[in-house]
């Protein structure tokens, strides 16, 4: 690579985009204090923080969704003011947020245009000159699927690339990429990663967002650590590495997981699932789940597991196949059901699916525990000291970021947000609690706390079932993992055999066997 | 992204606290505008103890339908099938009584049993069968006008009605005050305190701002929706007879203009005191608005195409009112 060269050659040149000393509060919270940074052309720049550092504000600030307090931004070295999504776009600025947005219902290219301004002929939209235009972008970024596919049908990773292509063919000077591996298999974000590269050797710039210090340091010519909304430090060349990384990242150290306990000394089942299935994602999955225990599902994204955590919780129902919940036949018919038996989730998406973003933290907190606030079991109402009273509790033992228990929880960061919808369950004391990718998107720190926590649940004697995309994950805090492919379980590492390198091989070595047959 | 909402986040943060703190309180503030210009306007006739009184009794009505309806715009979704089902109920109610002979309480909870039905049929139209709840409630609506017609012929129910139920709107029984306000003032205290204290109102706040996040918490989310429409269709019932007993007749369509005086109160609701959020006690201060402005057109003996003018625009602004507060909520 010619990475040294590169980096020469940037001085001369001033930045494509310049941040400097921008602060920014919500309500009484100061997101952003005084943080800068500058991404030039042809580089990958990337930005880490913890959760509640100021990445997502800063983000939202460039693309013109929010305006600073304080500070300026420059773009060639002129200051502007992008007060719209529209002026960043016009600035030369693309965004690729977390949470994609796509219409479903819209072809692939309907999608990559959408909102820009199209060809026509005699007054009708030229969709024909337009695909012979946009084909080659999007095969340049691997797009694989045919432009008039419906969007529908797209895999998170080509989602991903359908929003490149659309940033490119918005001649995009830079581009803003917030966790773009987060959902990703290894493979998938491999060749993300790759394409990244393909675009910074043809001058694009880009700010990749990540948590995933691993590519990071593959991948970024320089780093900027956010910490408590000010930039603290700018790593690049010998200095960029891991432990300076994570010593920035987090200001102090980060104590090391819990020991594992011996899955064999807990012999009492708390669920018993066999032959579980529903087309076309779960074909057929047996496991025991029990007391005391924190049991991983690993395996790649789109192996079954978000649907087999739905057929567990009741949102959907079984075609084939039995649960029984302490030694009692279970078949939830609607998750409040599955909750009246004692089984709660914590969602995949939780701004969608997890919270009420518009109602406070107590408001959220309680939801799952209204019968443990009400006065009297025959006065169902809401005791407002019982009620403050949890939601201190779950503030001082989630150790949750937020000015007060009203706080709505939509002004909260992704770690904070993730710690309320799990305080929900802590309160109610499920038998089992599913957490699905219970740590997505939140930083260092807090996936530690959350680990701590999920081992502390799981030492009172509730049964956790985790599932994480992320290979590091299952073996910091599982005692057992089962690995899923294809919608059923083809793998199971406990003790010492539950290491990444055996997950990853579990999750592959299936795959290999099953396409040679 | 609408050019309003983006010229508000150009604002300063402390004018945008300032906006937000005219949005909360810009409707009481126009209540009270109100009262002291007409005060002043009318000093004879519009302060006095006895037109208060009067207003109040007016507004009773439509307070009550009013708050039936912030259930269902609390839990998500939209009740159009009030007005007629308070016409049919009425018509229904007088015809129990004068052509059936029956008892008029008994005639008065079999009325708001049929209520609680109508609820049950929108709620289940909507929730099972996944109908728009505007479609849903406008068809269950249009049906129930046939209905109405089918009872009555479309002829007023008139003669031979007792004055044991014309007592039930007329009489004071309470320290010489009108029965409606009194039993306005219970079913708004009753269902304030089902929404803001109650477990269930947890779950029915829950439901209206995120109904998948309220499922995966365990809640039924069906189950409070058709709790909604229900306690809609039962306020819906309750106005309906009430206004029977007042006008001392059963007269289809006779209720029908309910529709938007509620919905005008409960948007008009949402913009006060919260960003945009429904709630009851908003819908009391909106259904004041609109009573004493109703009233004050009247002494004034304003022309009866200004009573329209009037009520098309709060029902405007209302709405805009309670969007610009989710707008400043979410800048």
């Amino acid at each position: 690579m010619n990475d040294l060269a590169r980096r020469a050659e940037t001085p001369q040149s001033p930045p494509f985009v310049s941040v400097r000393s921008i602060s920014k509060s919500y309500g009484g919270a100061q997101a952003l204090r005084s943080a800068s940074l500058s991404v030039f052309r042809g580089q990958v720049h990337g930005l880490v923080g913890a959760n509640g550092a100021g990445k997502s504000t800063l983000i939202r600030i460039l693309a013109g969704l929010t305006q600073p307090d304080g500070g300026d931004i420059l773009v060639e070295g002129k200051r502007v003011v992008a007060d719209s999504p529209h002026v960043a776009n016009k600035l030369g600025m693309s965004f690729i947020h977390q949470e994609l947005a796509f219409v479903p219902g819209m072809t692939v290219l309907e999608n990559i245009m959408l909102g820009i301004p199209k060809k026509t002929r005699f007054g009708v939209v030229d969709w024909g000159a337009i695909a012979k235009d946009v084909a080659p972008i999007a095969a340049r970024v691997g797009v694989r699927a045919p432009l008039d596919a419906n969007a529908r049908g797209l895999s998170t990773a080509e989602n991903w690339l359908v929003n490149i292509a659309r940033a490119l063919v918005l001649k995009a000077r830079l581009i803003v990429m917030d966790e773009p591996t987060a959902a990703l298999s290894a493979v998938e974000a491999e060749r993300l990663l790759s394409i990244i590269r393909d675009l910074r050797r043809s001058g694009v710039a880009v700010l990749y967002v990540s948590h995933r210090l691993d590519e990071i340091l593959e991948l970024c010519e320089g780093v900027t650590v956010f910490r408590d909304g000010r930039s603290v430090a700018e790593l690049a060349g010998p200095d960029l590495t891991r432990p300076a990384m994570v010593e920035a990242i987090v200001g102090a150290a980060v104590e090391t997981p819990v020991i594992r306990t011996n899955p064999r000394s807990l012999s009492e089942r708390a669920l018993s699932v066999r032959d579980l299935a529903r087309a076309p994602r779960v074909k057929g999955v047996s496991f025991d789940l029990r007391k005391g225990e924190v049991l991983g599902l690993g395996g790649l994204v789109g192996a079954g597991r978000t649907e087999l955590a739905r057929l567990l919780f009741g949102v959907d129902r079984p075609q084939e196949g039995s649960m029984t919940l302490e030694g009692k036949p279970y078949a939830p018919r609607s998750p409040s059901d599955a909750v009246r038996s004692g089984v709660g989730l914590v969602p995949e998406e939780r701004r969608v699916e997890g919270l009420i973003l518009s109602k406070s933290l107590a408001f959220n907190v309680s939801l799952a525990n209204l019968q443990s606030i009400i006065l009297h079991q025959a006065l169902p109402f809401i005791s407002g000291s019982r009620r403050k009273a949890l939601a201190e509790r779950a503030i001082r033992s989630l150790a949750i970021k937020v000015p007060s228990a009203e706080t709505s929880v939509g002004r909260l960061s992704g770690g904070n947000q993730q710690k309320v919808v799990i305080a929900r369950w802590l309160a109610s004391r499920p038998k089992v609690l599913i957490l699905d990718e219970p740590t997505r998107g939140v930083d260092v720190g807090a996936r530690a706390e959350i680990h701590r926590l999920i081992r502390h649940l799981a030492a009172d004697g509730m049964a956790v079932l985790v599932i994480s995309s992320e290979p590091e994950e299952l073996p910091d805090m599982c005692d057992r993992a089962l690995v899923m492919r294809e919608g059923r379980i083809v793998g199971e590492l406990a003790g010492e055999e539950l290491t990444r390198q055996r997950l990853i091989a579990a999750s592959y070595a299936s795959a290999v066997e099953r396409t040679e047959a | 992204m609408s050019g309003l909402s983006i010229s508000l986040r150009r604002l300063s943060p402390s004018a945008k606290a300032a906006l937000s703190v005219f949005a909360r309180y810009a409707t009481i503030l126009g209540l009270g505008a109100m009262i002291v210009v007409f005060s002043i306007l009318s000093p004879e006739a519009f302060p006095t103890f006895n037109n208060f009184i009067n207003v109040l009794n007016q507004a009773s009505l439509a307070m009550i339908i009013a708050g039936g309806l912030t259930l269902a715009v609390v839990v998500g979704e939209l009740d159009l099938s009030i007005g007629y089902a308070a016409s049919l109920h009425g018509v229904l109610v007088t015809g129990l009584i004068v052509h059936d002979k029956l008892p008029v309480a008994l005639a008065f909870a079999i009325v708001l049993a049929l209520g609680a039905l109508v609820g049950i049929v929108n709620g289940v139209i909507v929730t099972k069968l996944r109908v728009n709840s505007v479609i849903a409630t406008l068809g269950v609506g249009t049906i129930i006008v046939g209905l109405a017609f089918a009872y009555s012929a479309g002829v007023p129910i008139v003669a031979g009605v007792p004055e044991e139920f014309l007592q039930l709107a007329l009489g004071r029984w309470l320290f010489g005050i009108p029965n409606p306000i009194i039993v306005m003032a219970l079913v708004m205290a009753a269902l304030w305190v089902l929404v803001e204290r109650t477990a269930v109102g947890q779950e029915i706040q829950a439901v209206g701002g995120n109904p998948i996040a309220a499922r995966l918490a365990g809640i039924g989310v069906d189950r409070i929706k058709i709790l909604g429409f229900i306690i809609s269709g039962v306020c819906a019932a309750l106005t309906g007879t009430l206004l029977a007993s007042r006008l001392g007749s059963g007269t289809t369509s006779a209720a029908d203009s309910y529709l938007l005086t509620a919905f005008a109160a409960v948007f008009l609701g949402s913009a006060t005191l919260r960003d945009g959020e429904f709630h009851v006690l908003g819908t009391f201060i909106g259904t004041l608005i609109i009573v004493f402005g109703f009233n004050g057109l009247n002494i004034f003996g304003a022309p009866t195409f200004s009573q329209y003018v009037f009520q098309g625009a709060i029902l405007i602004v209302a709405v805009a009112l309670s969007s610009l507060g989710r707008m400043l909520a979410e800048s």
